[in-house]
This record gives structure tokens, C-alpha cells and sequence, in this order.
């Protein structure tokens, strides 16, 4: 072996390496969201708001849920600094508990939508053929419908409640999923690495988890994040038209509903959640976006 | 004579609408042990489809209809698919035309190999790594234990085809088909590599089955060459042999078709016309239309593959009445 190495070293002018860094995933994905002006702080603002939920209960003024009956429908004052609504409970507290309904929900209705989207894309470009048309035929009448109606209707017969608001919010995202995670398999089943990989052995399992996970898994995480944001407004929605989270729980698409009755009387009542609801939702995006930009592996190292 | 690989027969039929195809027709051939098998052919000829059919990795639109390949002097076609995988890439292992597209790009270099070794030798991981970086040594690439951490985009071409390499030798298989491994790369690589498949091949003892169109690599690696035409071999000999003596006028018009800078001649000869397709294939020779030396009997009756001196055979009714029929 040892003869051939040496022979081969003289010949090596012309097969030389294109960069010499040595790079690592996981180091230089870490240093890119650092070095991402949009990423790093979309995902500052997002930790923060994450960290408040959590924390809710120390940096609440009040209970979110205790109604203060001589300052019913105050404005911003010292006292409540973003305003009561209409039986007088503080709206800063609310808000900030608000944020436990609203990302827990998002977060299980995106890890349901994640989850079997990604199982049905994946079988159905692997598989390919019988099976894949008919996955795709049923993605395909549900994608006709609008998320939300589709939402709707299972939250209609569920019946409602926060929980099942983020299950019909999950499943209703499933067929737009599941058609963007085939979309990426297919070009990855045709690549050669695949048919390299089959030609040395590989089981079905095997090629899916390490050769088509990790190639689309960029693509998956950005649109996962993106559907966090969707996520957190649909269930804002339900909420909205009272198909959610049930009053009082503190959660801002119920919240924004309370407020719109008293728009005109009390502006800080739909403000303040429709705000809070626009940030989240809008950093979501950007992080997704700057992901998007990351995640090709070209990019890498550059 | 023991041969490590024989294929007899092997008939191949992809479906179409039209009905089936029959892209590779009864083909036999064998390897023996240590030697460098060539198959020669244009594009479109079932060079490829053989190969994969070996290995079973034909798509669901392919079947392999008839025939046997006795690798050892086993049967791989009455094998299961779990079974075949066990011998896919321990025992038989393929490269490819593409080293571009072969590699995982989002996993490292070092990772994709040591997946085959831990995939059919079980070994514990810092010796997998080990050997894997002794095996990008003994493929030729420099600094190999910076290139293990490497992703494939940060290689050249020609280094990749040598990651490819590395894959395909690393649990010593006996067999290696090389789908045409050096057309993607530019010629002085083309050379390189062959000279490490060449050293590589003493070295583990392994057979080659190269499938090119290049007779200049054919000429440089072989012991032993199959010509195809049309999904059927129409010769096999020896590579001296079938480089100064072809007898089929089709391997003649390839040979004549290499560009030779001492003939003086200012165009470059070719074989006129196409491969026909496999629905095209008539009752005659499938080379009728396209030889020199059409007769009549060619276009009514397909030429028997006819054995010329024990050593090499050929498809033509040039030759079919001087020795017994083989088929």
C-alpha cells in the first residue's frame, strides 16, 4: 500500500483541494446565527420572549386572571401599565401569560405538522408510484381547502379548546408539509449518492435516515420555522372567532377578540396583543428566512 | 479455469408503454479471478444495465428476465434482497460515472466511508477511523486526516473519484465494476486513476469489470474484452487480439473510429447511422444497417454468437460457418 501512496503523491498536482479549512456543521452553524445580523437578533428576540413566558409569574404586576372592578377599561397608567379590559384585569399580565398558551400551542401544532408531514413526503417520493399518488391525491384535495377552513372543521368537531385548536392547526398544515418534504426527497432520490449508497449495501431504512434526512433537513428546519410563525396566527385565529383557548385563559388571539369590542373605547385592549402577536410572527420569519440563506451547504465556510 | 464471475444468459427487459424492451439480450460473459474485464460498446448499447444488473440495482422498471450470475459459483439472482445487500459492497462494489453526484454532500468524506465498514464489518468506531484514513492514504489523497473532516464540495473531481475509490475497496471486495470511471474527468486524472484501479488491483487481488467506451483505456487496463452492440455481445477475445485482429466489422469501425495522428487522414472515420433502439430490433443482425460488409443473409436471420478458437467468439455471418455454433 505504502509504495502506491508515494507514486500517487508526485501525481497529486492536478487533484488538489479547492480550500483547505477543515469545517465543522455544527461549529460554523453556531458562528453563522452569530454572525447573522437577522438571525442573531430575531433569535435574541425570541429567547427573550420564551424566557418571559417562563418567568411570567415573577415579572407579572397581577394575576392575569383577578378582575380589578374599579379600574375597569383604564388606559395605560402606573398602576396597569398597558390598561385593564372590560372587567378590569391587567393587560401586561395577560399579556405576558399569554405567551405560554400561544408558543406551547404553536410548538405542538408545529411538531405534529413536522412529524407526520415529513413521514408521508418522505414514503411517498422513497416509495414512489401507487402509494405515492395516492398520498399525493389526498394532500392534494386537502391542500384545496384553506388551512384554516381545514382548522376549522376539525376544531368543529373536536369541539373547542386550546388543545384541540393546535391539533387541528398541526394536522391542517400536514398536506402543505408533506408536499414541500416530497418535493425536496425526490430531487434527492434521483441524486447518485443514493444509487452509490444502494450499490454498497444499504437498507431502505438506512438511505432514508442518513442519506435523505440530512440532505433535506435544512430545507425542513426553515420551513418548519416559517410554519411556526403561520402556526402561532392560526391558532391566534381560532382563538380569535372562539374556537381556542376559552376565556380567561390569557392567550393573545382571545385577547385581541375581548379587544375588538371595545375598539373604539379602549384602543390598547386589540393593540397591545395584535402587536405582540406581529412581533413574535415577524422574528419567527426573519430567523426562518436567514436560515433559509444558511442552509445551503455550499454557502458553508464562506 | 475458475471463474469468479460468470453471467449467462442474462436477459434484461425494462417495461415501456409500448410494451417491453429488451435492453440487454442473453449475454455471457465471465471474469476470472485477478483479471480486468472490459465492455466496450456506444452509448446505448446495455453496458450499464449489465453492470447494474449484476448488483440487482436496476429501478422498478427494469427486470431481469432470464438467465444466471454465479458469483463463486452462486446464483445472485435466486438471492434475496436482504441477501444482496450483504454483498453489495462487501463482496461486489461499483463506482460510478459521476464521482460529482456520488457523494452525500451534506455528510463528511470521512463519515460516508466509515458507514460502509461499520455497515459490514462491525468494527468499534476509532478503528474505523483509522482505517478509513489509511484507505484515503492508500487511494492516493494527500493530508487524509484533514480531508476525513472534510464536506465533498471542497474536492476536485478527480479527488473525488478517489473518495469513490476508497468507498469501494473498503471491505477488500472481490469484484469491482467500474461503470465508466474516468468520463467525467478530464485526461491526465483519467490516467491517474487508472493507474491506482491498475495498482490497486494487484494489490487486493481483486477482479475489475470495466465498462467504457474508450478503447484507449480498454487497450491500457484489460486482459479480456466484451464488445456489445444492442443489448448483445457480438465479441469477446483477448485485448491484443481484439485490438489488432477484430473480426466483428462493428468493433472494426470502433477501432477505426479512434483518432490517429499517423494515418494523415484528415477526417476522422465513423460508424455511420445509430444504435437502434430496443423497439427497432429486427429479425436480422442488429449491426446490419450500419456494416460494410452487409450480406444478404444479414438482414433476414440474427447471426449465432460462433466460437472462433476456444479463446474468443464473435456475432457475424462472416464467421458463423467456419466453426459449431455455441447457441
Amino acid at each position: 500500500m505504502a509504495n502506491i501512496s508515494k507514486t500517487l503523491e508526485s501525481l497529486e498536482m492536478q487533484t488538489t483541494l479547492v480550500k483547505k479549512q477543515p469545517s465543522s456543521l455544527k461549529l460554523n452553524f453556531l458562528k453563522e446565527i452569530g454572525s447573522n445580523k437577522r438571525a442573531r437578533y430575531s433569535l435574541f428576540f425570541l429567547l427573550l420572549v420564551i424566557l418571559i413566558g417562563v418567568f411570567a409569574p415573577l415579572l407579572a404586576p397581577h394575576d392575569p386572571e383577578k378582575p380589578y372592578y374599579e379600574a375597569l377599561l383604564h388606559g395605560p397608567s402606573k398602576e396597569h401599565l398597558l390598561g385593564t379590559d372590560s372587567i378590569g384585569r391587567d393587560l401586561l399580565s395577560r399579556l405576558l401569560y399569554g405567551i405560554r398558551a400561544t408558543l406551547t400551542a404553536a410548538s405542538i401544532a408545529v411538531a405534529i405538522t413536522f412529524t407526520i408531514g415529513t413521514f408521508i413526503g418522505l414514503i411517498s417520493a422513497y416509495i414512489g408510484g401507487i402509494i405515492d399518488n395516492i398520498l399525493m391525491r389526498i394532500m392534494d384535495v386537502l391542500l384545496a381547502l384553506p388551512t384554516i377552513v381545514l382548522a376549522l372543521a376539525i376544531v368543529a368537531i373536536l369541539g373547542p379548546s386550546l388543545a384541540n385548536a393546535m391539533i387541528a392547526v398541526g394536522f391542517a398544515s400536514i398536506p402543505g408539509f408533506a408536499r414541500i418534504t416530497r418535493g425536496a426527497a425526490l430531487t434527492i432520490k434521483s441524486s447518485g449518492f443514493v444509487e452509490a449508497s444502494r450499490s454498497i449495501g444499504s437498507s431502505h431504512s438506512w438511505i432514508l435516515l442518513r442519506q435523505f434526512l440530512p440532505n433535506i433537513g435544512g430545507v425542513l428546519l426553515v420551513y418548519t420555522t416559517l410554519f411556526i410563525g403561520v402556526a402561532i396566527l392560526d391558532t391566534a385565529a381560532l382563538s380569535f372567532i372562539g374556537l381556542g383557548a376559552q376565556p380567561p385563559t390569557p392567550e393573545w388571539g382571545t385577547m385581541l377578540a375581548e379587544g375588538k369590542n371595545y375598539i373604539y373605547q379602549a384602543w390598547w385592549l386589540a393593540t397591545f396583543p395584535g402587536l405582540a402577536i406581529t412581533s413574535v410572527v415577524f422574528s419567527v420569519n426573519f430567523l426562518g428566512d436567514a436560515l433559509r440563506d444558511m442552509f445551503d451547504p455550499k454557502s458553508m465556510g464562506r | 479455469m475458475e471463474y469468479l464471475l460468470e453471467v449467462k444468459g442474462l436477459t434484461t427487459q425494462f417495461n415501456s408503454k409500448k410494451g417491453p424492451l429488451t435492453v440487454v439480450d442473453h449475454v455471457d460473459f465471465n471474469v476470472k479471478k485477478g483479471e480486468v474485464m472490459g465492455i466496450v460498446g456506444e452509448s446505448g448499447c446495455g453496458k450499464s444495465v449489465t453492470s447494474l444488473s449484476i448488483l440487482q440495482l436496476l429501478d422498478k422498471a427494469g427486470e431481469i428476465k432470464d438467465g444466471q450470475i454465479l458469483f463463486k459459483n452462486i446464483n445472485l439472482l435466486k438471492k434475496k434482497e436482504k441477501e444482496m445487500r450483504i454483498i453489495r459492497g462487501k463482496e461486489i462494489s461499483m463506482i460510478f460515472q459521476d464521482p460529482m453526484s456520488s457523494l452525500n454532500p451534506v455528510l463528511t468524506i470521512g463519515r460516508q466511508i466509515a458507514e460502509i465498514m461499520e455497515k459490514h464489518e462491525k468494527l468499534p468506531k476509532p478503528m474505523v477511523k483509522k482505517k478509513v484514513i489509511s484507505l484515503l492514504n492508500t487511494v492516493g489523497i494527500p493530508r487524509a486526516s484533514e480531508i476525513y473532516e472534510e464536506y465533498p464540495h471542497r474536492l476536485s473531481g478527480g479527488m473525488k473519484q478517489r473518495v469513490m475509490i476508497a468507498m469501494a475497496i473498503a471491505c477488500n471486495p472481490s469484484l469491482l465494476i467500474a461503470d465508466e470511471p474516468t468520463t467525467a474527468l478530464d485526461v491526465t486524472i483519467q490516467a491517474q486513476i487508472l493507474e491506482l484501479l491498475r495498482s490497486l488491483k494487484d494489490e487486493l487481488g481483486m477482479s475489475i469489470l470495466l465498462i467504457t467506451h474508450d478503447l484507449g483505456v480498454v487497450a491500457e487496463m484489460c486482459d479480456r474484452i466484451v464488445v456489445m452492440y444492442a443489448g448483445q455481445v457480438v465479441e469477446t477475445a483477448d485485448t491484443r487480439t481484439l485490438l489488432r485482429h477484430p473480426k466483428h466489422p462493428y468493433t472494426n469501425g470502433l477501432i477505426q473510429s479512434q483518432p490517429h495522428q499517423s494515418k494523415g487522414e484528415r477526417r476522422l472515420k465513423s460508424i455511420p447511422g445509430q444504435v437502434p433502439t430496443p423497439d427497432k430490433f429486427g429479425a436480422g443482425c442488429r449491426f446490419a444497417e450500419r456494416c460494410e460488409n452487409v450480406m444478404e443473409i444479414c438482414s433476414s436471420a440474427s447471426p449465432p454468437l460462433v466460437s472462433i478458437d476456444g479463446q474468443s467468439s464473435c456475432r457475424c455471418w462472416l464467421y458463423s460457418d467456419k466453426e459449431e455454433m455455441t447457441i
